[in-house]
């Protein structure tokens, strides 16, 4: 496939996957609702008029008929309202927008992995037309008088084109059945009538312009008004010498028009009377306007190819380290410059800034992931017959993006879990535990600091640590007695391969890969999964993750000949200490009193077998340093300096070492192009300990 | 990433019909010859400051610097079993892309390119066989050449 195509078709899939989001939202605020507004109904046909057009255009015909037939079908709802919908029908059109959505996206992710398209959609399209066929049919009195009870229903409708014209004398024009472009046919007919005759108008009045008129022609005919009847007259030559007229008439309303007042009147009343006889609900759908019309608004914003920002980033970390390069050069060191000095602090400022900016280019709001989860929890309430509900906190954290990439899959794991699990099966087993009949899961976001903490929490019936225990002994997953396992080690057995609660798989989970899955997902970005559960009350599943992997505070330290970066967020504080300071535990292993505590010392010389390294503790410095659960004192030659690096990660070769577990994160190239090797003090500890 | 492949020169591996003819790239460590598709290596390099890295094996001396990326240096040496040997000044970097990882492996010495007839090459008997190769090929000059499998280089790391 050449460029052009290429790109072309990054941008049909990038629309219509944004469109096919916003629609998602877009159905589950109306289902809650209950009700499509004007809005929304406009929204949605605009939605699927755009994927029909660019479907066609790249030739995806699936994608391309069933937005169609939805567009049919909110053409009626556009031009019926959706008042003259009954409630079954309306909890109908959710769920078939909801499963057409589905369809859509389906082929979409089709496209995008080049798979063949589904040619097999008739049975689905029937779908949408036997609902479309069963509102037409079933709908209310109104639609019916229009639609069915023939010329007096008609004539109201020439009455109201009449009188729109404000012309007497109408040439009502219908063409051939499935002649298609009717619109473009009135066109022609309007042309070859404007060449003999000049004062006539015709209705709908955007043909040429709007295609969809073709289907109002398809539906209503075509109207042309004259002054007289004579130029009525003399353009039926000109229609019936146009080809796929089926047939047309002359009609005269110069009497209908002078009491059409009347008529109007009663029409427009007819919709104020059914608002006023749902004032309340009047009142909801203009609550949900004004409650839309805030996000609704749209941001100034372009789209970046991600790998784009990926170099621009690159880019301003190596510009970051030319710049120290430059200005601390071995060869200004004993020359005096002022004004050097003077721009060189500018240039440090500006390059800051730069990369505060291009770092906060990546960042985007979790908000994306949060609303998909939406959807899944209504699904799920829905096919596993449990009423929850879904709250968001906090949707608007930003994180990077590549990290908010990989959150979606684990979070929507651990949420259907919730549903799945968590949420009891009986409302009646809710109600006797004395919790709301309706479950609750919680999904939030928030900063803490360098960190992102998500966490799910829901209502439901929690873990029960006994039937977690006989389980993993029925799959033969411990290996130690089970009067043994504390309450953590029994919920971290959830996380465990090959691990499954529920005996018999569903729809939506139960396949036992899931939370395995989910722990090495969020462990790959850098994270920690943590669940907390008690049995009865519910469980809370807590990810934490870093903001960026990107660019880290660092404190330059020395052991050796080598140089290692420390985490500032990590570091409590640095101090010099002597021999005498230092206090042996029962096994021989080294500690220190910090603040009324004592803390271990790691001698990180030791821990790599770093040879040229001080051994004696007056020569050192300590570190007294904290992170997870674990804080202790590193012991490191000497302390270079403070440093914003760059973190590069470490080449794949390396992570086959499991080289993440000896307490290296990754790795930064320094201003003189050393290489520093970034700690994870965590990991650092548990190496010294020997437990991975 | 540098994307300039030294090519050293000579014709495609697909050049010749027939005759299943291949471009390599011919090195020598602790006295052996090897030879390494020229198609994995992306450029050699010489008299590099190696940065070593703890809690890896020994083979692994280190990772270097290579204009802004960072890559792992591998002692070919030590990764066969044989004696470490102080850098001279006839020591090389080897950089290789394989997949999608890039590695840097030290030899003693490279040698020169050379095309190879591929139905030339015979297995090495397995009892003489060294980790890493598979086949060998016996030049004009009647040098023995074995082939470095460049994805056993970096695969069997996983099994371990």
């Amino acid at each position: 496939m050449n460029n052009g195509t290429d790109s072309l078709l990054e941008t049909y899939l990038f629309e219509t996957n944004t469109l096919l989001e916003q629609l998602d939202e877009l159905l589950i605020d109306a289902e809650q609702n209950g009700d499509f507004t004007e809005d929304n109904v406009n929204e949605i046909f605009r939605s699927m008029h755009t994927i029909k057009g660019s479907s066609a255009m790249l030739e995806f015909n699936s994608l391309m008929e069933i937005a169609h037939h939805i567009e049919d079908l909110f053409f009626y709802i556009r031009e019926n309202g959706m008042d003259t919908l009954n409630a079954d029908q309306k909890s109908e059109l959710f769920n078939l927008m909801f499963s057409s959505t589905d369809k859509l996206r389906e082929e979409v992710g089709k496209v995008e992995n080049s798979e063949p398209l589904d040619t097999n959609i008739e049975s689905f399209i029937d779908n949408i037309n036997a609902f479309l066929t069963n509102l037409q049919s079933t709908g209310n009195g109104d639609v019916q008088a229009e639609a069915t009870s023939g010329s007096s229903g008609s004539a109201d409708g020439e009455d109201a084109v009449a009188a729109e014209m404000k012309l007497p004398y109408l040439l009502h024009i219908f063409f051939d059945e499935g002649c298609g472009m009717e619109n473009l046919r009135a066109f022609m007919i309007v042309t070859s009538i404007q060449e003999s005759d000049s004062s006539f108008q015709f209705y709908p009045a955007d043909i040429e312009t709007n295609s969809d008129t073709s289907e109002y022609i398809i539906d209503h005919g075509f109207y042309l008004g004259f002054k007289t009847q004579e130029d009525a007259e003399n353009a039926v030559s000109h229609v019936s010498a146009a080809g796929n007229v089926r047939s047309y008439e002359i009609l005269d309303k110069s009497d209908a028009l002078e009491k059409k007042a009347a008529p109007v009147e009663v029409k427009e009343e007819a919709p104020k009377k059914t608002d006023a006889e749902a004032p309340k609900k009047a009142a909801k759908a203009s609550d949900n306007k004004k409650k839309k019309d805030t996000p609704a608004a749209k941001q100034s914003l372009i789209s970046v190819n991600l790998s784009k920002l990926d170099a621009l980033m690159a880019i301003v970390g190596e510009i970051v380290i030319t710049e120290s390069m430059v200005t601390s050069s071995p060869e200004l060191k004993d020359v005096k410059l002022d004004n050097f000095l003077k721009s060189a602090r500018q240039l440090r400022k500006l390059t800051d800034d730069l990369q505060d900016i291009s770092m906060s280019l990546r960042m985007v709001s979790v908000s994306s992931v949060f609303q998909k989860m939406n959807r899944i929890v209504r699904d799920m309430s829905k096919t596993l017959n449990k009423d929850t509900k879904l709250t968001i906190i906090g949707e608007n954290t930003e994180v990077d993006k590549t990290i908010v990439d990989s959150i979606g899959d684990p979070i929507m794991h651990i949420v259907r879990n919730a549903m799945d699990h968590g949420i009891e099966d009986n409302v009646e087993d809710r109600i006797a535990a004395g919790k709301k009949p309706q479950g609750e899961i919680i999904l939030s976001a928030e900063h803490t600091g360098s960190e992102v903490i998500i966490s799910v929490t829901d209502d439901g019936a929690g873990v029960d640590p006994d039937k977690v225990l006989a389980k993993a002994a029925a799959n033969g997953m411990l290996t130690k007695p089970e009067e043994e396992y504390s309450h953590r080690e029994i919920l971290n057995l959830l996380m465990m391969p090959g691990f499954s609660t529920n005996s018999e798989v569903t729809e939506f989970s139960g396949r036992g890969v899931g939370m395995d899955v989910v722990k090495k997902n969020v462990e790959s970005i850098g994270g920690v999964i943590n669940i907390s559960s008690e049995k009865g009350k519910g469980s809370v599943f807590t990810l934490k993750i870093p903001l960026t992997l990107a660019i880290v505070d660092g404190m330059v330290i020395s052991i050796g000949g080598s140089i290692y970066t420390v985490p500032i967020a990590n570091i409590k504080q640095s101090f010099k200490a002597t021999e005498a300071d230092i206090v042996l535990d029962a096994t021989g292993n080294e500690m220190i009193r910090c603040m009324d505590d004592y803390y271990p010392i790691i001698r990180l010389y030791e821990l790599y077998g770093i040879e040229d390294a001080c051994t004696s503790i007056e020569d050192g410095i300590l570190m007294w340093v904290e992170g997870g659960d674990k804080s202790y004192c590193l012991f490191v030659d000497q302390l270079i300096g403070e440093q914003q690096v760059v973190v590069k990660p470490l080449p794949g070769y390396l992570n086959d070492f499991n080289i993440k577990n000896s307490g290296i994160s990754g790795c930064t190239i320094m201003g003189d192009g050393n290489i520093s090797i970034i700690l994870d003090v965590v990991n650092v500890y548990n190496a010294a300990r020997g437990i991975y | 990433m540098p994307e300039v492949m030294e090519n050293i020169g000579l014709n495609e591996p697909n050049g010749a019909e027939g005759s299943n003819s291949a471009t390599y790239l011919t090195f020598v460590s602790d006295g052996l010859h090897f030879g390494v598709h020229t198609d994995k290596v992306v450029e050699i390099i010489n008299n590099h400051n190696i940065r070593p890295f703890p809690m890896v094996p020994d083979y692994v001396r280190g990772v270097i610097n290579l204009r802004g990326q960072v890559i792992p240096i591998i002692d070919m040496r030590l990764r066969v079993g044989k004696p470490y040997q102080e850098i001279t000044a006839e020591t090389c970097i080897i950089v290789l892309e394989i997949g999608s990882d890039i590695i840097g492996i030290v030899v003693d010495s490279v040698a020169h390119v050379t095309d190879i007839d591929m139905n030339q090459a015979t297995l090495i008997p397995t009892e003489n066989r060294l980790e890493l190769t598979r086949y060998m090929v016996t030049d004009e000059n009647g040098t023995v050449i074995m082939l470095l499998e460049c994805e056993a280089l970096i695969a069997d790391n996983i099994a371990m």
